[in-house]
């Protein structure tokens, strides 16, 4: 609870910052509020408390989907340098809108009544729109974001919709009475529940760009600036599942029969989809989104085999797609900005042309960040898979594993296509200069992907 | 339900019609905003048919409240209002900064990225 | 000893990364002593080995992940290597072929430091495979050898290598996810006994876990009296060979009631696994990639490929398809002799139609590892004797052969069979090795290759769950063999010396360093033809057992 509050006030104070002259100390001060909000949530590890009137539980989970969301808020701020330098960007109002989004991703990640949700998807959902739309003059951003609100907000409605009914049926908002009400209800819960939890999972689906929910994803995604998909891709994925899983393992565990189909076609759907476009882009940033619709994909395999271990899973998962596709990002936001065609960054693989001859480090991280998400062993991505899997099978769902398996194969494909252009093809790359710290956040995250692929029991020891 | 209690309820006055009556309207309008938001061109007429969805769940949770009376309920409905506010604020800036790009609203010009 | 196989070289790579560039003549200096120690290691390793014993031997283990599964117990991947009599030629022959590799890997000139460090860092990978006996860890050394693998083709291949490389990796991949689906599938099923019975107290060490433990903890599995959550499941191939450590129920439990389609889930896990080699063995129709790497490839990555790569198709194949199913390895065997066969007409066939000397090499290959999928599925111990002979002997063979055409090619830059007429004229040594390794190719007696396929044969005749024609069939392969490689001879070699013109002044006979790689794989295959129990021996007593094991179940 103390990151919640403690981030809304770094937030304004970042605001107030915004007026001093120097915009130097923006950044810094940006790190540190955030490394404080980390440290500030461990306070409350192995504790688990209920706040704000029983609408918010703070228990180990939370706190480390949040410290997730944390390290990706991190690491995105930190190859925020660029910003400083623009004349047209206002960094204080960036920053403080970050910090307030992670805010509404925590009161995701941790709510324990439906309409703690509703406000944390919609701070998180607020502040995303308008970074998608902070490159005011660029007419890819502004379509970009008003796509993003309109079905946003659409979604919203649906979410809302049946939370409403949910409380029709229930007579009230917290997960604990609907699992109750559930579970006296003796098999025959009203018909309004059954509505209710479909139009929430829609909106939720929505959120977190699961086929067949996912049209907006490619464009939002490329249309936004690169800095802000990285986060979009990262902190909204891994709230949405987080409260994904709050909801269906606390609330509708009792009706997992009922929901567990339709996940798990769900999954199937987005895993196609995700996978199979992927394949036919020829924009790097167009294949992160796809990307990360196919992640999503896995990610569902894990909610639709609820079980002891999808937890821990989920976590795993999030932290290791987080990790590598922030690093993805971070190189892509260098490569682009060396060619420009038609006055905007050069985000298609031939960016990448010969990477690995003048700048054989991003080149690196790039290569390690790919085999992560593609699941390559020793990487975390395919500890993150093999759990996900073993989950799967667990519940006896072969065919979903079957079908994720041969994605994985397809996913390969799209993923080293960049690996080639960086060793294979020849380019004119000149050698890109990097900031230090921004280097070393690049290090750090390809360091931890690969710690965690050798020994993953780091992490699980942690749980 | 509690006609014993004097003073004259809002609940009550409510509650003269039938339950299934409230939610048939409020998802009457609920789809009503689906259609308008997946028909409509215009970016504006789109947000308008999205503040319909909304507002029929604001129905719909009014009369669940009031037919247990059970505020929470009617507590929800003022979060969703505020946070429609801030939305409209933000959804009203970005179409502003696009007319102001591209001197037009329509959601059809809008092709910049492959939709 | 066998963690010094895998270590020496991936520390050499490490240095090969970490030394300056001005340091580039070293480069192969350090792959050269890398491969040679290896060579040296795996001769420790043979004289250690007491062929007389079946079971694994010179084992190393080290905890190295356990991860809790919550309701379900934990698993634990260790880090365990040790050889058998099925393993171990296998490990001599990638000591031998990534020598000579590193041999012919000398006059590489473009980006010697990613190219040596790959090179060795397949080396480990490769002898990785070959050692381990955790499937996590065999499974890590088996995906990991596709990268250098990948790296190696793509970056110093011919015009196409872009799409050969991505091809022989997607195919390999392909197979190598639905080998990962058993994987997870045979660890979720299986526990082990030692570990077990520490969580359950019935011992307090681990040396205290005798064989009356185990059965105990066994019968205790099957009575369904150890609470889920003190189950250790492993990754160790030893305990996933013995039908006792299968939980009853599971996914894949011995007694084989659970059903996907229609099939038992163990037959279709057995068949899974059997995809998921074939693509590396390779098993027509699964092999076209092998043709496009190989043509593309550079001389030293051919050598390796066909030396050592396709073995540990045939390898996983025994070890784990063979191993861990053998119920469905009978219940196939027909289907499996029915592709074998199929490889070895078609690829010799194809081999007679080819005009690129590589590429017909390379369909050789795909015929000469039909015989071992062939031996595999006689399950007879001369057929599964007969195949791990025919993979040593081939991994001779095909390493001289694509050095042959490396020498040629290295010359002229041309690999066109008629574009040569009686080069034995001009390059009388050449001429000499290549006819050696020609012959001791289509399986002339006093070679390797006429042993391996002779007891491949005898064992599928001898088979009774394969009918007679098939072995019949087979020969037909050793006569197109004969057909490919006396005609190729007859084209290249003999007649009056004709090439042409832009080759003039390039048909030097061979230099020394060329002599040194050919002339010992020369003398090895000579060797193993005229004294095969060199090899028999140390195979056969693991492969009794195993066939003794194997008609218990």
């Amino acid at each position: 609870m103390l990151p919640i509050i403690l981030l809304s006030v770094f937030g304004i104070v970042l605001l107030f910052l915004g007026f001093l002259k120097t915009r130097a100390v923006l950044l810094p001060a940006a790190l540190l509020f955030i490394l404080i909000a980390l440290g500030a949530g461990f306070l409350e590890w192995n504790k688990s408390y209920l706040y704000f009137g029983d609408m918010l539980l703070i228990n180990n989970l939370a706190i480390l989907f949040s410290t997730i969301v944390l390290i990706s808020a991190f690491m995105v701020v930190a190859l925020s340098g660029d910003f400083l330098e623009d004349e047209m960007a206002q960094p204080a109002e960036y920053y403080a809108i970050l910090l307030f989004s992670i805010v509404g991703a925590m009161m995701m990640i941790g709510y324990e009544n439906l309409i703690m949700l509703f406000v944390g998807v919609e701070i998180l959902s607020v502040s995303m729109y308008i970074l998608t739309g902070s490159d005011k003059r660029n007419l890819r951003s502004n379509e970009a974001a008003l796509k993003y609100f309109l079905m946003g907000s659409f979604a919203t409605g649906f979410m809302l919709f049946g939370m409403a009914l949910l409380y029709g049926a229930v007579g009230s908002f917290t997960l604990t009475d609907i699992k109750s009400y559930i579970l006296l209800s003796h098999g025959r819960p009203s018909l309004l529940l059954y509505m209710g939890e479909l139009l929430v999972l829609i909106g939720m689906l929505f959120k977190v760009s699961a086929a067949p929910f996912h049209f907006w994803t490619p464009d939002v995604y490329e249309g936004a600036p690169t800095l802000f998909t990285a986060f979009m891709s990262t902190v909204v994925k891994t709230a949405g599942f987080a409260a994904l899983l709050q909801l269906l393992s606390v609330s509708f565990s009792a009706i997992y029969g009922f929901w567990w189909v339709i996940l798990a076609a769900i999954t199937a759907l987005t895993l196609l989809a995700g996978n199979l476009t992927a394949v036919y882009q020829n924009s790097f940033k167009r294949m992160m989104a796809y990307s990360s619709i196919s992640h999503a994909g896995y990610l569902l395999i894990g909610l639709a085999a609820l079980g002891q271990q999808s937890r821990s899973a989920l976590v795993f998962y999030s932290l290791a797609y987080s990790l590598a596709t922030i690093s993805a990002f971070g190189i892509l936001l260098l490569v682009a900005k060396q060619h420009t065609t038609d006055g905007r960054p050069d985000e298609s693989y031939s960016a990448f042309n010969g990477l690995s001859r003048n700048n054989p480090l991003l080149a690196f991280v790039l290569a390690v960040s790919m085999l992560s998400l593609a699941g390559i062993p020793l990487t975390a991505g395919f500890w993150g898979k093999f759990m996900l899997f073993s989950a799967a099978v667990d519940r006896g769902m072969v065919w979903i594993l079957i079908l994720a398996v041969l994605m994985s194969a397809v996913g390969i494909y799209y993923y080293f296509r960049v690996v080639i252009a960086m060793y294979f093809r020849e380019g004119q790359a000149g050698r890109i200069r990097v900031a230090p710290f921004y280097q070393f956040i690049l290090i750090a995250a390809t360091a931890l992907t690969i710690i965690l692929g050798i020994v993953p029991g780091l992490f699980q020891n942690i749980m | 339900m509690q006609p014993t209690q004097a003073p004259i309820q809002i609940p009550e006055v409510i509650q003269l019609i039938d339950l299934k009556y409230y939610l048939i309207i409020s998802t009457a309008l609920f789809v009503i905003g689906i259609i308008g938001v997946l028909t409509r061109r215009n970016a504006i007429i789109i947000f308008m048919s999205i503040e319909l969805m909304l507002n029929s769940v604001n129905l719909l949770l009014i009369a669940f409240s009031s037919y247990r009376s059970d505020p929470t309920g009617q507590v929800f409905v003022f979060f969703i209002m505020a946070v429609a506010a801030a939305e409209v604020a933000v959804g009203l800036a970005i179409i502003v900064m696009i007319y102001r790009n591209t001197r037009s609203i329509d959601v059809g010009l809008l092709n910049k990225l492959k939709w | 000893m066998l963690s010094l196989l895998i270590f020496i070289p991936l520390i050499g790579s490490l240095g090969v990364v970490l030394l300056p560039a001005s340091m580039k003549s070293r480069y192969k200096w350090i792959t050269l002593i890398c491969c040679s120690l290896e060579l040296l290691l795996c001769g420790a390793a043979y004289s250690a080995f007491d062929p007389t014993q079946s079971g694994y031997q010179l084992l190393e283990r080290a905890d190295w992940i356990t991860l809790p599964l919550g309701s379900l117990g934990v698993v634990s991947i260790d880090y365990l290597v040790g050889v058998d009599g099925i393993s171990l030629p296998l490990v001599l022959l990638s000591g031998v072929v990534m020598l000579v590799g590193a041999v012919s890997s000398w006059k590489i000139d473009a980006r010697q430091k990613a190219y040596h460090a790959l090179y060795l860092l397949l080396t480990s990978t490769v002898i990785g495979c070959f050692v381990a006996l955790d499937f996590f860890l065999f499974f890590l050394f088996f995906e990991f050898m596709l990268l250098p693998m990948y790296f190696l083709i793509g970056l110093w291949g011919g015009p196409r290598r872009e799409y050969a490389s991505i091809k022989f990796f997607l195919y390999t991949l392909a197979g190598s996810v639905l080998i990962l689906l058993v994987m997870i599938g045979l660890y979720l099923s299986v526990m082990d006994p030692v570990e077990t019975a520490l969580r359950v107290g019935l011992i307090q060490d681990r040396s205290e876990a005798t064989d009356e433990v185990i059965r105990q903890v066994q019968f205790l599995l099957s009575e369904y009296k150890i609470p889920s959550n003190l189950l250790v499941h492993t990754f160790d191939l030893r305990h996933m060979a013995k039908g006792g450590n299968y939980l009853p129920d599971s996914f894949l439990s011995v007694a084989g009631e659970v059903m996907l389609m229609g099939i038992p889930s163990r037959l279709l896990a057995f068949l899974c696994v059997f995809l998921g080699f074939a693509v590396k063995l390779p098993v027509v129709p699964l092999h076209t990639w092998l043709p496009d790497a190989h043509v593309e490839a550079p001389t030293p990555v051919s050598v390796v490929l066909a030396g050592v790569l396709l073995k540990i198709g045939g390898y996983g194949f025994l070890r784990i398809g063979w191993g861990l199913f053998p119920d469905g390895a009978a219940e196939y065997a027909l289907l499996l002799a029915g592709l074998g066969v199929l490889s070895i007409v078609y690829g010799g066939f194809n081999a007679l139609a080819q005009v690129d000397l590589k590429k017909m090499i390379a369909y050789s290959s795909v015929s000469h590892m039909g015989f071992v999928l062939l031996g595999i599925a006689s399950l007879t111990s001369e057929g599964i004797n007969g195949a791990v002979y025919q993979m040593a002997s081939h991994g001779v063979l095909s390493a001289m052969l694509f050095l042959i055409t490396g020498v040629i090619y290295d010359r002229t830059h041309d690999r066109r069979i008629d574009h040569y007429r009686g080069l034995a004229g001009a390059m009388p040594g050449y001429t000499a090795l290549t006819a050696i390794a020609f012959f001791a190719s289509l399986g002339l007696p006093g070679f390797s290759g006429f042993i391996g396929e002779l007891f491949t044969l005898m064992g599928s005749f001898q088979s009774i769950w394969l009918p007679g024609w098939m072995t019949a069939v087979a020969t037909l392969g050793i006569i197109l063999a004969a057909a490919y490689f006396l005609w190729t001879l007859q084209r290249m070699f003999f007649g009056t010396l004709w090439f042409r013109p832009e080759a003039a002044g390039q048909l030097t006979d061979l230099d020394g360093r060329e002599r040194l790689m050919l002339v010992p794989l020369a003398v090895l295959a000579l060797l193993l033809g005229i004294f095969p129990n060199l090899l028999f021996d140390l195979t056969n007593s693991t492969v009794a057992d195993w066939i003794q094991r194997f008609s218990i179940e």
